[in-house]
């Protein structure tokens, strides 16, 4: 792996359809473990910046916890309007630890 | 204006989203000045930047969709009149926004 | 005397302060009500009753006798009342 994968988290972390708010380089990430995969985007919603650990995150789906938009894990995607996003970083498993690249 | 700050932070908040939306602040510069600071109350009061022109009900799943910039949630009317039911936002290219009436989104056949 | 005209408005909203203005200014006879200044009990019932007519969220909702317009419509207010516009 290069440089630019940062390990965030060891994956026992992460349940399943769950979330953690991570800080890899001050940057505050969100992983959200999904269908048994861990998907990391950006811990900041594009409507108002709230933070989106606090909010629910169904299948694919988080909602977030101040006004209700949606977004897709695997996208970044704002459910509503997909034209509307979130950063969405890579992110490996290896050794039971969570890596995400800048 | 006593919500000044708040209504700047408003527009810098929402002007992106629009955008991507392929719409715009209106042109209109006092009825935007208007809403936004109506916004700014209703967020200092209520605890979000609800639409001044829309009523809330006091149940989340629909009080939700009146969160301002609510295009995504009505997009189909708005994109038929060219403007948000406010004229806060129009479409990108729209120069006159005075000649864009409100129609109700029945009258569209759309369903509101 | 003019129809009876009704207006559902939010006190907010610079639409229903226009409606309410062009019925001033036309001296139509007519009752408004800034339905987000109420108690929220007695706003939600009256919501509601702007919504059974109107199948509508959006204000301004005016009742001008048994039509029911939403929106500021100058026009269609005029017609209804028989203004000369
Ligand atoms: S109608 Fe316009 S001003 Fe009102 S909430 Fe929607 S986008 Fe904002
Ligand atoms: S800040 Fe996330 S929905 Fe408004």
């Amino acid at each position: 792996m290069t440089d630019s994968w940062i390990k965030v988290a060891d994956e026992g972390a992460v349940a399943d359809g769950g979330l953690l708010a991570v800080y890899p380089c001050g940057l505050g990430l969100l992983l959200v473990k999904a269908g048994g995969t861990v998907y990391a985007v950006a811990n900041r919603c594009a409507h108002m910046a709230c933070p989106l650990e606090a909010g629910a995150c169904d299948g694919f789906v988080i909602t977030c916890p101040c006004h209700d938009w949606r977004f897709d894990v695997r996208t970044g995607a704002f459910v509503e309007a997909p034209e509307i996003s979130i950063p969405t970083y890579p992110v490996r498993v290896a050794g039971g630890e969570v890596f995400v690249e800048l | 204006m006593a919500h000044e700050a708040r209504s700047a932070a408003l527009r810098e908040l929402f002007a992106p989203l629009v955008g991507a939306l392929g719409y715009k602040f209106t042109p209109d510069q006092e009825l935007a000045d208007f809403l936004l600071e109506q916004e700014a109350v209703l967020e200092e009061t209520k605890g979000a930047p609800y639409c001044p022109c829309q009523v809330r009900t006091h149940r989340r799943e629909h009080d939700m969709t009146i969160v301002c910039p609510c295009i995504p949630y009505h997009r189909a009317h708005f994109d038929a009149m060219r403007r948000c039911w406010c004229g806060l936002f129009v479409h990108r290219d729209v120069t006159d926004p005075g000649d864009l009436p409100q129609i109700a989104a029945s009258e569209l056949g759309i369903e509101g | 005397m003019n129809d009876p005209v009704f207006v559902y408005a939010l006190s907010t909203c610079p639409w229903c302060r226009k409606a309410k203005q062009y019925f001033e200014e036309n001296d139509v006879v007519f009752e408004a009500v800034d339905v987000d200044l109420l108690a929220d009990d007695e706003s939600d019932r009256l919501a509601d009753e702007a919504f059974t007519l109107s199948g509508s969220r959006a204000y301004p909702v005016v009742k001008i006798g048994a039509e029911v317009i939403v929106g500021y419509a100058p026009e269609r207010y005029a017609q209804l009342l028989g203004i000369a516009t």
